[in-house]
C-alpha cells in the first residue's frame, strides 16, 4: 500500500487512505490496493500508473527508452524477489504464520471464519510458491535471495538521491514501499530487516522519501499502529 | 584442473542444441565462459525426468537449477561476468527477473498450452525422446505444470478465463521483447563485445521462440520484427554452437578442425608434387615409352611411390 501512497504523493496528488475489511472484494481485480476516483475504480500499480498518466501526471517522462526498459526490469526484480519473499515469510514460514499472520489476517472476522479464511489464503499462497519453484526453498535461501536483490538495488542506487538521478519515478515509489514495510513490520525474527539495513544507502533512501513526502501527512495517514510507531523509530 | 562436469538436458532440433530454455541458458553460459561440459541429452534415462532439468553432475555433486548451476560454474572459475561493473551485475539480475515474469509465461504457453502447438509439435517431439512408458505420461505432466504456473502467477479474478489471461501474457511478452530490443540497440551483446550471463539467459529464452516451427506463431512473428534480437540469436548460434547437435566439447572440435586442415594441406602438397613430376615426365625426351618409363619409374622410385599410392 505504501508504494501507492508514495507514488501518488510524488505526483502531488492528495489521497485519503481508508481501511476496509472487504477491500479485496471491492477491488475490480481482487487485488489490493485500489483507488476510487469520482466514479472510476482502478487497482494494481500498472493500471494506476496508466490512469494517472492519462490524467496528465507522469513521473517517468524524462527517461529515455533504454532507461524506461531498465526501470521496468528493476520493477520486475522487486516484484519477483521482494514481494515473493515477503509472501513466503508471511505464509510459508510456520513460526511467523502461527504468531503473526493468522491472527492479523483473521482479525476482522469472528471464529471460525478467521481460521478458515486464513488457512484458505495460506493454501493459495503455498500453491503459488510450489508452481514457481519456491516451495523447496529454506528460509535461509529466501533471505539470501533478498540479500542479492537488495545488493542489486543498492548498487543501482549508488550515491544518487533517486534511482534515476534527480527525479523520483515509479521505481522509487515501489522500492520505498517494500523496503519500508520490511524495515518497520514487527516479525518474529529481525533477519529480514537486518538484510536491508546492511545497505546504508537503501535505509538513507527510505528515510529521505519518508521525510520528503510523508512528514506533513502523519495525521491523515491511517497506517497500521505498528507501522506508525515504528515510523517514529526510523526517523530517529 | 576442475573435475569433469556433465550436463544432462533435453536435446535439440531446428538448428538449436536444445529446445528447453533453461538447458539452453546453461549450455550458452558454458560456451561463453569456456567451461568444459560434456552434454548428455536425456532420452533413455529413468533418473532424469524428475522435473529437474538441466542437471549438472560433477564428481558427487548434483546441481539442478540454472541459477545454481551458473553459480557453481563461477566458483570453479568459469566466470563470464568478470569484466562487469557492480551496476551491470545489478542490471543483469533485473533483466533476468523481467524475462521470467514477462516472457516465460508466454513461452510456456506457446510450447505447452496452446492446443495446436502442443499436439502437433511439442508432445510428439518430447514423446519421441522419452523412454517407454514414461512418454505417455510425462509430456502431459509438463503441460499441466506449465498451465498451472501461468494461471497461478498471472490469472486473477478479472482474468478468469484462459483466453483473457492469454491475451494479457502475450501483450506482456511482446512488451518485454520490445524492451530487450531497445536495451540491446546496435551492440553485439548486452554489455559490449563479450557475452555474459544476461546474454546466456536472453539467448536461452529467445532461441526456442525464434527457431522452433509452430503452427501458431504470434510471438515468433513479433520477434522477427525486431532484427537486432534475431541477429543476436544467429550470432551466438554461429559463433558458439557451430556443431549444433552432436555435443562435442569445444576443445575436441578444435583439434578435429586443426587435423582436417593439416591433412588438406598435406594432400595439396602431394598433388602439387605429382603435377611437377608429370611435367618433368612430359618434357623429358621421348624414348620408346615402355623401357624408359620403367627405367624412370625405377630411378625415381621414392619420388613416384606417393604417385602410386595416391592414384586411385
Amino acid at each position: 500500500t505504501l508504494c501507492f501512497q508514495a507514488f501518488l504523493q510524488m505526483c502531488n496528488l492528495p489521497i485519503q487512505v481508508v481501511c476496509r475489511a472487504n477491500a479485496e472484494y471491492m477491488s475490480p481485480s481482487g487485488k489490493l490496493p485500489f483507488i476510487h476516483v469520482g466514479n472510476q475504480v482502478v487497482s494494481e500499480l500498472g493500471p494506476i500508473v496508466q490512469f494517472v498518466k492519462a490524467k496528465g501526471h507522469s513521473l517517468s517522462d524524462g527517461l529515455d527508452e533504454v532507461q524506461k526498459a531498465e526501470m521496468k526490469a528493476y520493477m520486475e526484480l522487486v516484484n519477483n524477489m521482494l514481494l515473493t519473499a515477503e509472501l513466503y515469510l508471511q505464509w510459508c514460514d510456520d513460526v511467523t504464520v502461527e504468531e503473526i499472520t493468522h491472527p492479523r489476517y483473521g482479525s476482522p472476522y469472528p471464529w471460525p471464519l478467521n481460521r478458515i479464511l486464513s488457512y484458505q489464503k495460506q493454501w493459495e499462497v503455498r500453491r503459488k510458491m510450489k508452481a514457481i519453484g519456491w516451495a523447496g526453498k529454506t528460509l535461509d535461501q529466501v533471505l539470501e535471495d533478498v540479500d542479492q536483490c537488495c545488493q542489486a538495488l543498492s548498487q543501482r542506487l549508488g550515491t544518487q538521491p533517486y534511482f534515476f538521478n534527480k527525479q523520483p519515478t515509479e521505481l522509487d515509489a515501489l522500492v520505498f514501499g517494500h523496503l519500508f514495510t520490511i524495515l518497520t513490520t514487527q516479525l518474529t525474527t529481525d533477519e529480514l530487516s537486518e538484510k536491508v539495513k546492511n545497505y546504508s544507502n537503501l535505509t538513507a533512501f527510505c528515510r529521505r522519501i519518508e521525510q520528503q513526502y510523508f512528514e506533513g501527512h502523519d495525521k491523515d495517514s491511517s497506517a497500521t499502529a505498528p507501522a506508525r510507531s515504528a515510523k517514529r523509530s526510523l526517523l530517529r | 584442473m576442475a573435475a569433469p562436469m556433465e550436463l544432462s538436458c533435453w536435446g535439440g532440433d531446428w538448428g538449436l542444441p536444445s529446445l528447453h530454455p533453461e538447458s539452453l541458458t546453461v549450455m550458452a553460459y558454458a560456451k561463453f565462459s569456456g567451461a568444459p561440459l560434456t552434454v548428455n541429452t536425456i532420452s533413455n534415462s529413468w533418473r532424469a525426468p524428475k522435473g529437474d532439468v538441466p542437471v549438472l553432475i560433477s564428481e558427487d555433486i548434483v546441481i539442478s537449477q540454472p541459477a545454481k548451476i551458473l553459480n557453481f560454474l563461477r566458483k570453479q572459475k568459469y566466470n563470464a561476468d568478470y569484466e562487469l561493473s557492480a551496476k551491470q551485475g545489478a542490471d543483469t539480475l533485473a533483466y533476468i527477473a523481467l524475462l521470467e515474469e514477462k516472457l516465460l509465461p508466454a513461452l510456456l504457453h506457446t510450447f505447452w498450452v496452446e492446443a495446436e502447438n502442443y499436439c502437433s509439435v511439442t508432445k510428439p517431439w518430447f514423446a519421441s525422446r522419452i523412454a517407454f512408458p514414461l512418454r505417455f505420461y510425462l509430456p502431459g505432466k509438463m503441460s499441466r505444470a506449465a498451465l498451472n504456473r501461468i494461471l497461478l502467477t498471472r490469472g486473477g479474478p478479472p482474468l478468469c478465463s484462459l483466453t483473457e489471461v492469454e491475451a494479457q501474457i502475450y501483450r506482456d511478452a511482446k512488451e518485454c521483447l520490445n524492451l530487450l530490443s531497445k536495451r540491446l540497440g546496435t551492440s553485439q551483446f548486452f554489455f559490449g563485445h563479450t557475452p555474459t550471463t544476461l546474454d546466456a539467459f536472453v539467448f536461452g529464452f529467445l532461441a526456442p521462440i525464434y527457431k522452433v516451427c509452430f503452427p501458431r506463431v504470434q510471438l515468433q512473428e513479433h520477434l522477427k520484427q525486431l532484427p537486432n534480437l534475431c541477429r543476436f540469436c544467429d550470432d551466438i548460434l554461429t559463433c558458439y554452437f557451430r556443431l549444433t547437435v552432436s555435443g562435442h566439447s569445444p576443445a575436441g572440435q578444435d583439434t578435429a578442425d586443426a587435423n582436417l586442415q593439416k591433412l588438406t594441406q598435406l594432400v595439396n602438397k602431394e598433388s602439387n608434387l605429382i603435377e611437377k613430376m608429370d611435367d618433368n615426365l612430359r618434357k623429358s625426351p621421348q624414348h620408346p615409352p615402355r623401357k624408359l618409363t620403367t627405367l624412370k619409374l625405377a630411378a625415381g622410385g621414392e619420388g613416384s611411390s606417393p604417385l602410386n599410392r595416391l592414384s586411385p
